[in-house]
């Protein structure tokens, strides 16, 4: 499961792999007439199978240089942008309609958004066989599978000028060293979203906001297992927030689970709209949360109301998304110029317009932010500087043995016991 | 005869469909459930050969249910099923009873205003239904004027009856429509010859209606409550605390969002299990009514 | 026994019963016209009110529905969904309750439990296992619109079969047996007899299985390919978690209105042919072409 903040909480399932399923289906053969039918459907197979243990763990202290395939090369510089529809996959409302249609107007090209609910989803449509994507969106803990797994093709840096504009820490990230198959699209933090109006005083550890009684039946978690476990062992002062010790994930869980009956604690995915609108007081959100928080108050409420708590340390959850070209587009070329654009802030700073969420870019910090009144001066905080990604904790990708121990721990908290 | 052989032409188009559609893809669940999670791109990994099922998973979902951590969930789905299949049959049945016999020129409008929360997408009307259930909306608004209640009430706490209620209104247009079909079917006549012999009202429906009406009801039921135990929006909607989750939650949870589908799978297969009985029972008694008849 | 005859063979007029069915009405229709009442919302919250305006339908220049292609494309892909599913699932489920509730055999038990199944399956269950099975065995069948239908015609089926199979043990083979003493083939008096007998079932099943389609969101999302198999839930479910407009209130708000106005020209057309065909109603029932087929009785 991928903690983003468009994640829906939940993925789909993707192809089980071809080879393996061809060699089951060999020796299901002579084990009877329904082996024999389904031996005769089945997919090609290839030869180069990915495995999951050839992708390896990127940490910030344990950077990773993703493989180049020979067979999968980058393109060759000084081409013409094609013509034709480019076709983005990326999650729903994430992409700022009038900047696509600026962008299509500008190539002369029609430009194409299929949308997927989660990570795991917008992985197995890649997969899709015929799938002709020019443009995704992936994850930090996903980026390392899709290059092993031979969806992602290099990018080739000519025609990304714009690059310059990004934070410097992008050039070389630790998920994908030397930027060989991404740059940087969105960053968010995590922190907690609550109404200002209500809440007197803020504790210096702000976390404990989700266990205040005072508040009780109105307290929501995030619906995503990392960040509210994650969470529950930040506010413990822990900060391997990728830890696969069972103790801890365990301990973590058993201090979400004092929320059920202590403060009624609910499960929510809309901390946009509920936190404005008043029927949540407190709710653990994220950056980008608060920035759309402005625009669904109620007629005659103002964003004063509003408010967002982040550790002053700014040691908290953090952590960004990317844009990338998949192995598969059927325009390179134009998949180029279109992140290139992107990374231009007269087209990026529209798009954070329509979906709350920063832009890693040098033209954009807190003064500036707060200057063009994209945030008030009570949801600054929200606003993230290179600095705090030097700080921050955050959620990567965990082995499949970790990934079963926090989701049966989420499980189990769910199931309300 | 040619009669004998009709039947069964009749029916194989459907059932054709309904193996090749519906049987061979929930193979495709048990091999998984059987089988495995491509731990690269969590992706299902079913195992389409019985002899290499591995049964760890399965054995430990089971124990799970029983005595785990799933069984209070599954314990819960079921009660909240039983509460909403009685409103479903408080509200359904009189409210099909009406339309069907009595409504007379109003019947075709009242159909349609029945049928009419259909047209609008079911996301809209949860929506809805969570703006009208906050506690400033209108519904605690209603209940503190009229003196219902003294303080309003937090309906979308965690509170196991706003998951009944919103399960009952899903699903109350299934429930009518075949009890309407059947209803409408019963011959006046016999309701009259019953009040001839000087019966009351009640006691007609209780002994010539409700017996008659008895095949539309039960297929009331199954088009309601099988489906109604897998169901995870209403949950989530109108409740979001870890004190409603119903099965139908922890299916979605670990067939969609977690690394380990083959839980999923598992999960699914023994919900089936269980609503087998369910379904037995409506397949004798259709057996045995349609042996009856012809 | 009880004094006998003493109120005329009229009932009392049912006011609780008629009161209860309003009520419930009003209790099923209201949070309907909230959502209606959302499209209309001057900003972009779909829950708290903040003026009056035309803005989702037509006048936003990016979002509105007017504007938006993608909002078109997927009003379109799900009503034609609707539509063929109701025509393909309704057919093969009339002949299969018919065929189930005659049959006699094991054969005919094994298929009465498989017609039941789907039901009982939920949908995230037959949504994944039909991505797996068009996946990874019919693969000459691609996801999007074709696997779509073929999906909602698999969960469509049961409905039909279930609604029509009631109606028709309550009929009973006496009319079929009638006509076929006074000479007709069995296909005939099927034909003749028992389908217009069964038309108010197969009425409601064509409602039911259109209701359930245009509704649907796990199969359509799990068969979806790209932007262009893209239906009005899909649209709708998968903005729920970020920051959607009312445009989507709008949209829905249309898809109701479209559909009222083809039950109405639907209406108005059976009554127009029973105008003119001059079939006989019971004396005394009024107007209205869902009545008719209600009352139809020989």
């Amino acid at each position: 499961m991928t903690f983003h903040p468009r994640e829906r909480g939940s993925a789909r399932p993707g192809l089980g792999r071809r080879d393996f399923l061809r060699a089951s289906l060999l020796t299901t053969i002579s084990a009877g007439s329904l082996g024999s039918l389904l031996a005769a459907c089945g997919g090609d197979g290839s030869s180069n199978r990915p495995r999951a243990s050839a992708v390896q763990l990127s940490r910030p202290d344990n950077p990773v240089k993703l493989p180049i395939y020979q067979d999968i090369p980058a393109i060759a510089s000084g081409l013409e942008p094609e013509k034709g529809t480019l076709r983005v996959l990326n999650y729903s409302e994430y992409n700022g309609p009038d900047v696509l249609k600026a962008f299509g107007k500008k190539y002369g090209v029609n430009v194409q958004v299929t949308t997927f609910v989660t990570m795991d989803e917008g992985g197995q449509k890649l997969r899709t066989p015929g799938a002709k994507f020019d443009v995704f969106y992936p994850t930090t803990d996903v980026v390392g599978k899709l290059a092993v797994g031979r969806l992602l093709q290099p990018l080739n840096k000519s025609y990304l000028p714009n690059v310059s504009n990004v934070w410097d820490q992008f050039l070389d990230p630790f998920y994908d060293k030397g930027a060989q198959y991404t740059v940087p699209h969105t960053l968010y933090t995590t922190g907690v979203l609550y109404r200002a109006d209500r809440v007197k005083s803020v504790p210096a550890n702000g976390y404990d906001l989700l266990w205040d009684e005072a508040f009780k039946g109105k307290i929501y978690v995030l619906d995503d297992d990392r960040e509210a476990l994650g969470m529950a062992m930040l506010r413990k002062g822990i900060t391997d927030i990728n830890t696969e010790d069972p103790a801890v994930v365990d301990a973590a869980r058993r201090d979400l689970e004092e929320l059920i009956g202590g403060v009624n604690i609910k499960i929510g995915s809309t901390q946009y709209s509920t936190v404005p609108e008043g029927t949540a007081t407190i709710h653990q959100a994220w950056s980008g949360d608060a920035v759309n928080a402005q625009y669904y108050l109620p007629e005659g409420t103002g964003p004063e109301v509003l408010g967002w708590w982040y550790p002053t340390d700014r040691r908290g959850a953090i952590g960004n998304d990317m844009l990338a070209v998949p192995t598969a587009a059927e325009h390179p070329v134009l998949a180029h110029h279109f992140i290139n654009y992107m990374l231009d802030p007269d087209n990026s700073v529209p798009d954070f317009e329509y979906t709350g969420y920063q832009p890693p870019l040098k033209a954009l910090n807190p003064d500036s932010m707060l200057a063009d009144e994209y945030v008030t001066e009570n949801l600054v905080g929200a606003v993230i500087t290179p600095e705090d990604f030097d700080k921050g904790l955050q959620l990567l990708q965990l082995t499949p043995k970790g990934e079963a121990l926090w989701d049966d721990a989420w499980a189990k908290f769910r199931s309300g016991a | 005869m040619a009669s004998r052989r009709l039947w069964p032409a009749l029916a194989a188009p459907g059932v054709a469909w309904l193996l090749l559609l519906f049987l061979v893809p929930f193979y495709a669940i048990a091999a998984v459930a059987f089988g495995g999670t491509d731990p690269l791109f969590n992706a299902p990994l079913p195992e389409w050969n019985p002899l290499h099922w591995q049964f760890g998973t399965m054995s430990e979902v089971i124990s799970r249910a029983t005595t785990g951590d799933l069984r209070p969930v599954f314990v819960r789905t079921f009660f909240y099923v039983a509460a909403a299949m009685a409103l479903c049959y408080l509200i359904g049945y009189p409210v099909a009873y009406y339309v069907a016999r009595l409504a007379g020129r109003r019947r075709g409008l009242l159909l349609a205003l029945i049928l009419a929360p259909w047209w609008i997408n079911y996301l809209m009307r949860m929506l809805a239904w969570v703006n009208l259930l906050q506690d400033d909306g209108y519904v605690n608004d209603a209940l503190l004027r009229l003196h219902l209640i003294p303080n309003p009430v937090h309906w979308l706490s965690g509170n196991q009856y706003s998951v009944v209620l919103g399960l009952a209104y899903g699903y109350v247009p299934f429930f009518i429509v075949p009890l309407y079909v059947t209803l409408d079917r019963i011959d006046g006549r016999l309701l009259e010859a019953s009040r001839d012999l000087g019966h009351g009202m009640v006691r007609t429906f209780l002994h010539v209606t409700l017996p008659l009406s008895r095949q539309g009801l039960l297929t009331a039921v199954v088009i309601t409550a099988l489906p109604m135990f897998g169901d995870y929006y209403t949950n989530n909607m109108l409740s979001g605390s870890p004190t409603t989750t119903m099965v139908g939650n922890e299916i979605e949870f670990y067939l969609l969002g977690s690394s380990q589908k083959e839980v999923g799978a598992a999960l699914v297969l023994v919900l089936s299990g269980l609503m087998l009985a369910l379904m037995a029972y409506y397949l004798v008694s259709t057996h045995r009514a349609s042996r009856q008849v012809s | 026994m009880r004094r006998a005859r003493r109120r005329p063979r009229t009932w009392r007029r049912p006011w609780g019963l008629a009161t209860v069915t309003w009520l419930y009405i009003a209790w099923s229709l209201l949070p309907v016209l909230i959502a209606i009442q959302f499209s209309f919302n001057a900003g972009r919250s779909r829950t708290a009110w903040q003026g009056f305006s035309f803005r989702w339908y037509w006048k936003d220049p990016i979002s509105s529905v007017w504007n938006d292609p993608t909002l078109h494309l997927a009003l379109t892909n799900s009503l034609r969904l609707a539509a063929l599913t109701m025509v393909i699932a309704t057919p093969l489920g009339v002949a299969l309750a018919l065929g189930l509730t005659r049959w006699r055999g094991r054969t005919a038990t094994a298929s009465n439990a498989l017609m039941l199944l789907p039901l009982a399956t939920p949908e995230i269950v037959m949504g994944s296992a039909l991505y797996l099975v068009f996946t990874n065995l019919y693969t000459s069948i691609p996801l999007g619109r074709t696997a779509q239908l073929l999906g909602h015609v698999t969960f469509s089926v049961s409905y039909v079969v279930v609604i029509v199979r009631s109606r028709l043990l309550s009929i009973g083979p006496m009319y079929e047996e009638a006509a076929q003493d006074l000479g007709a083939a069995p296909l005939q008096a099927i034909r003749t007899i028992l389908v217009p007998l069964l038309a108010p079932a197969v009425f409601a099943s064509l409602l039911v299985v259109f209701a359930a389609s245009i509704d649907d969101f796990v199969i359509s999302a799990f068969l979806s390919v790209d932007a262009s198999s893209v239906t009005v839930p899909i649209r709708l479910y998968s903005a729920v978690r970020q920051a959607p407009s009312p445009a989507l209130n709008a949209l829905a708000t249309l898809m109701l209105l479209g559909t009222t106005v083809a039950l109405l020209l639907a209406w108005a057309v059976l009554r127009l042919r029973r105008r003119t065909t001059g079939a006989g109603g019971r004396a005394g029932a009024s107007s209205g072409a869902l009545q008719d087929l209600a009352t139809l009785d020989i």
